[in-house]
């Protein structure tokens, strides 16, 4: 379902000296929630935004759904839902407006739509608010409604970017068990985090991002033998000291 | 292109746009308001401005004639006869006697001034005296300036004379029997007696004019003083026996052909092109703003681009909705000033809007001619602003946008409405400039025949540039860098020093385009002093110096900018003025190719000339020069051909066209640096040809690969021009020319030497394969940039296909 081969993203920025994505490869199949672990700034962002053609790659390959991100973009959108940090919702608009709009911009029909919108609200719990305009919404509410945005059009791929960023507790909760939810049903997801206990409680296989580079990919078990450390927490921060050391070495 | 999803992004903008306040205010609410509110506090104003009378302190109001057609003071005020209106009666308060001081506030300071008449006098008449003795001394020494050496005793007795009438706005001095002077004169005049008829005892009226309400006293006292003086004539002439015609002997009657409703037309067509230009603008910047900079300063921009919807569609949903309110926005600004400015009209009958009349409405036809026009116009506003608001990165710095863009639009307005500026084909393609011109024209007249010859024209030229700033809109939200531009620090000294430690091979994009200001500032600036030079160089019969200042203008003007950017900016000097070994076939056709394009050029040129103004003096005569025989051949080449061929090539295909192809979009860059090439040679036929030129010279910079071929083409072209018009007169030429078998190709007459039809196709065959041959040919890959980018240079690491990694 997401095939990525060698992808490099390089931003036409003189200060940049290192790739923001330098050589990436992972495959994430149907059924699989794939988590992308990584510090602030590791590059975990840019490559989710190149998936989702918002951004060029610079180099490698990209395929989602079967289709080539830099010269199928319009295919690629229409197959996947993305959610990050930066996916707000629109102030003027209600609930519904906002997920009808989008709806309607996915080419779904009157009556899908309908039957669509009333599925999600039901089991995200949207009903009571779904008049409210977007400025008066609770960050729970919001949250909510962006689920509801990203699964209108019942994507075979989805991409979660920090989807419990700014949550309590409660409502990050409730969000990764949507997650879970729609593993069941055989989608193929993307989940990107810095906390590692969303990633032990929710992924499959694991990659661990650092400096545009996976510095270690596997399901957990495998990950935990390879490298001889049972915390996921640990694990991760050897490899990336082990890394920036290797590295300031060289230089 | 989906129609559907450009509808739906249409409709949820405007749906959000009408639910914002702020939206709503500035287009709907404020026109709405605004104009009947400005209207009401005018009237608020004049009525408040009436209330206030100026005090007038009369002097010797005995004196005054006595005879009751006369009587300049009434009831204790002017007589209301004298004033425009009789309403205005009560603008002046008149004080004459202490009497008339009682009610008023500063009644000590008015009773001191009546107490003190005799001072009064006495310093009005030393004064006169002084003043007399100046104008004599003045006449004497008229190279001694102003400095007449009693200057400061004049001063001394005016602030007397203002510290005496203290209180009073203007006083007005009548002279000891003056009416009595007066009756008496009459008489004589009437007995047809010889008699001294001047005299020294006139009025005085003592104002202030550093004190404005004095001076609106006084305006005041001089129309009834103007008024009782004809009246004081009138009784003369009458008393003599004398025609009352007698003062104007010629006394002309103006016929006005004007009708009400062509009068009203003139106004509109005053105001309404400035106010739709400007109000187009105002619209169309808010939401274009809140729709582009606002979308991501809110965090939505990401949600809409991960939509199905293509970029064009977005930005077309986007443009659409800035269009709607632009157009709205100058619509009912225009219906709300022009109800109220007719209804102010008809109230205020005869105030200042009297001249107007009734102002009729604007007729049906030149309402639909603002509508039609308005589109174009619209549209050029809403992408320009679209693509503004888009670059910034939050609705703030999208606000520092509109400062510039509504200065340049108010300047070409205030232009376009300045009295006399008629439409011109020149105008025609000018943007906001013909739009507004013949919006003024339809206004007055719309069945005027030069507004519907004009018409498709400016709607074509408008449409176009309609068209190019939506595709820069697009453009801009294409790019990731304008999308997701991050808050970037500025700091003066880090930038510096990464422009000078960084340097990188060839120009940038904005250093080629600093490059091409620097030298529009340096002919700017060296314009007076070319101009002077110019002039002295017109006594120079052999207008050597002419040439010589052509020769330094180029060569300081032109090649030393762009060769000094070139060594401070740039590591490889080389690459950037292309000095290497030129592409032999493309030097070769460079060569000829200027024999096939001169006939043509200089027959469009012939063809469109009355498309243009005509040719400023300095010009044509740097055209004499080039014909005359007086200087050698070789001198003139240098001037017109060698000097501009080399220094403009290395300014315009070295450095800034370098630097546009650093984006490595090669027709971008080409058509950019001719328009700039086009620029720089200020007089708008040279602007259109050399931009023409420009777009050959691209061509074959990139084709050559060098600098050669260009200098080759443009010092051919040039000199082939100096040779026609060198010739034009030469004998032994002219005959050659009219031999039997020359005289096919070329005509000869007043016009100089001119090419025929044969020739001008043989030229037309031989252009289009010369161009079709460079244009089919692929770049030369040394005249591409060297790019940074390692990704962009080597194709191997560009985005893969599927194919090319095997993967099946």
């Amino acid at each position: 379902m997401i095939h990525v081969q060698n992808l490099t993203k390089r931003f036409n920025d003189p200060s940049a000296k290192v790739n923001a994505v330098d050589g990436v490869s992972f495959d994430v199949r149907p059924g699989e929630i794939f988590g992308l672990l990584g510090p602030n700034g590791a590059g975990k962002t840019t490559c989710l935004r190149i998936l989702s053609t918002v951004l060029r790659p610079s180099g490698g390959l990209a395929e989602v759904a079967g289709y080539n991100v830099a010269t199928n973009p319009a295919d690629v959108r229409a197959n996947i839902g993305f959610l990050s940090g930066n996916t707000g919702i629109y102030d003027r608009m209600t609930a519904f407006e906002m997920v009808e709009y989008f709806g309607r911009l996915y080419g779904l029909d009157e009556e899908t739509l309908k039957e669509r919108i009333n599925t999600i609200f039901d089991t995200l719990q949207i009903h009571d608010f779904s008049d409210v305009l977007g400025s008066k919404m609770s960050t729970g509410m919001k949250q909510k409604v962006s689920i509801a945005r990203t699964i209108i059009h019942d994507p075979p791929v989805l991409i979660f970017d920090e989807p419990t960023l700014g949550l309590d507790i409660l409502v990050a909760r409730n969000v990764l068990n949507q997650i879970a939810m729609l593993r069941e049903q055989g989608k193929c997801i993307i989940f990107s985090t810095h906390i590692m206990r969303e990633v032990e409680k929710l992924c499959d296989r694991i990659a661990i991002i650092h400096r545009g580079r996976i510095l270690a990919m596997g399901t957990k078990e495998e990950l935990e033998e390879q490298h001889h450390e049972q915390d996921v927490e640990e694990l991760f921060f050897d490899l990336i000291t082990e890394h920036d050391r290797a590295k300031a070495l060289t230089e | 292109m989906r129609w559907k999803n450009i509808r739906l992004i249409f409709t949820r903008e405007v749906r959000d746009q009408l639910r914002d306040r702020r939206t709503l205010f500035m287009v709907a609410v404020l026109p709405i308001l605004l104009y009947p509110a400005l209207g009401l506090g005018m009237v608020q104003m004049m009525l408040l401005f009436n209330v206030q009378a100026r005090t007038v302190v009369v002097l010797g109001a005995d004196d005054l004639p006595t005879a009751p057609q006369l009587r300049l003071i009434q009831k204790g005020n002017f007589n209301a006869r004298y004033f425009e209106s009789p309403s205005e009666v009560s603008t002046l308060q008149v004080i004459a006697d202490e009497e008339s001081t009682k009610s008023l506030k500063q009644k000590d300071q008015l009773k001191r001034i009546l107490a003190n008449e005799a001072d009064i006098r006495g310093l009005v008449s030393q004064i006169r005296e002084l003043g007399e003795l100046k104008d004599t001394w003045l006449e004497e020494n008229p190279e001694s300036g102003d400095h007449f050496p009693q200057q400061s005793q004049i001063q001394k007795l005016k602030n007397d004379l203002a510290d005496l009438t203290v209180g009073a706005d203007v006083v007005l001095l009548i002279p000891e029997g003056f009416g009595d002077r007066i009756h008496e004169l009459n008489q004589k005049i009437a007995a047809r007696e010889s008699t001294e008829l001047d005299s020294n005892d006139r009025p005085y009226v003592i104002k202030n004019s550093a004190d404005e309400k004095s001076m609106v006293a006084a305006r005041r006292v001089r129309g009834i003083l103007d008024r009782w003086e004809e009246a004081v004539l009138e009784q003369r002439l009458v008393e003599a026996s004398l025609p009352k015609s007698l003062p104007q002997p010629v006394n002309p009657i103006q016929v006005d052909l004007a009708e009400d409703k062509q009068r009203s037309a003139f106004v509109w067509s005053q105001f309404f092109p400035a106010i739709l230009v400007i109000m187009a603008v105002t619209g169309a910047f808010y939401p274009a703003v809140d729709l582009a900079a606002g979308e991501k300063e809110r965090g939505t921009m990401e949600t809409l681009l991960i939509s199905p919807a293509a970029r064009g569609e977005i930005v077309i949903g986007k443009f659409l909705t800035v269009l709607l309110f632009s157009m709205s926005t100058a619509l009912l600004n225009l219906a709300s000033m022009g109800f109220t400015s007719r209804y102010m009209a008809s109230v205020a009958q005869n105030g200042m809007l009297e001249k107007v009349g009734n102002l009729a409405p604007p007729s049906a036809a030149a309402i639909v001619w603002m509508i039609v026009l308005l589109i174009p116009l619209a549209s050029l506003f809403s992408a320009l602003c679209l693509s503004l608001a888009t670059f910034a990165r939050s609705t703030k710095e999208g606000q520092y946008y509109l400062t510039p863009l509504l200065l340049v639009t108010m300047g070409l307005t205030v232009f376009c409405l300045s009295p006399g500026i008629e439409i011109s084909p020149l105008h025609v393609f000018l943007p906001i400039v013909g739009v507004a011109l013949l919006l003024k024209e339809v206004l007055a007249d719309p069945t005027s025949t030069l507004a519907i010859t004009y018409a498709l024209p400016v709607l074509l030229g408008s449409v176009g540039y309609s068209l190019l700033a939506l595709w820069w809109a697009i453009e801009q939200f294409s790019k990731e860098t304008v999308l997701f531009r991050e808050a970037e620090r500025f700091d003066l000294r880090l930038w510096l020093r990464h422009l000078f430690r960084d340097k990188e091979a060839t120009p940038s994009f904005v250093e080629a385009f600093c490059c091409f200001g620097l030298i529009m500032m340096l002919q700017f600036f060296s314009m007076q002093f070319m101009q002077q030079a110019a002039l002295a160089s017109a006594q120079d019969p052999t207008g050597i110096r002419g040439l010589q200042l052509l020769l330094i203008q180029q060569v300081a003007l032109v090649a030393t900018p762009a060769l000094l950017m070139g060594v401070m900016f740039t590591t490889d000097f080389r690459r950037t003025f292309r000095l290497r070994m030129p592409s032999w076939s493309v030097l070769g056709v460079a060569a000829i190719l200027p024999f096939f394009l001169h006939p043509l050029v200089k027959e469009i040129m012939t063809l469109l000339d009355p498309f243009f103004p005509p040719l400023p003096p300095g010009v044509i005569r740097a055209m004499q020069t080039m014909s005359s025989d007086q200087q050698p051949l070789w001198l003139l080449l240098l001037a017109f051909a060698v000097a501009p061929a080399i220094c403009e090539e290395i300014a315009f295909r070295g450095f800034i066209l370098s630097g546009l192809s650093r984006s490595r979009r090669v027709g971008l860059a080409m058509a950019l640096s001719a328009i700039a090439f086009g620029m720089m040679h200020m007089i708008p036929q040279q602007v259109f040809y050399a931009s023409l030129m420009g777009l050959v010279l691209g061509l074959i910079a990139f084709r050559g690969g060098s600098l050669l071929p260009p200098i080759v083409f443009h010092f051919l072209f040039n000199a082939l021009n100096v040779v026609i018009t060198r010739y034009a007169t030469s004998e032994p030429v002219v005959a050659t020319l009219e031999s039997p078998v020359m005289k096919w190709f070329f005509q000869t007459g007043e016009d100089g030497i001119t090419y025929r039809w044969p020739l001008l196709m043989l030229a037309a065959v031989g252009a289009t394969i010369g161009i079709g041959w460079l244009i089919s040919k692929r770049s030369d890959p040394r005249a591409m940039p060297v790019v940074t980018d390692p990704y962009a240079a080597d194709s191997t690491t560009k985005p893969m296909e599927r194919s090319a990694l095997g993967v099946s």
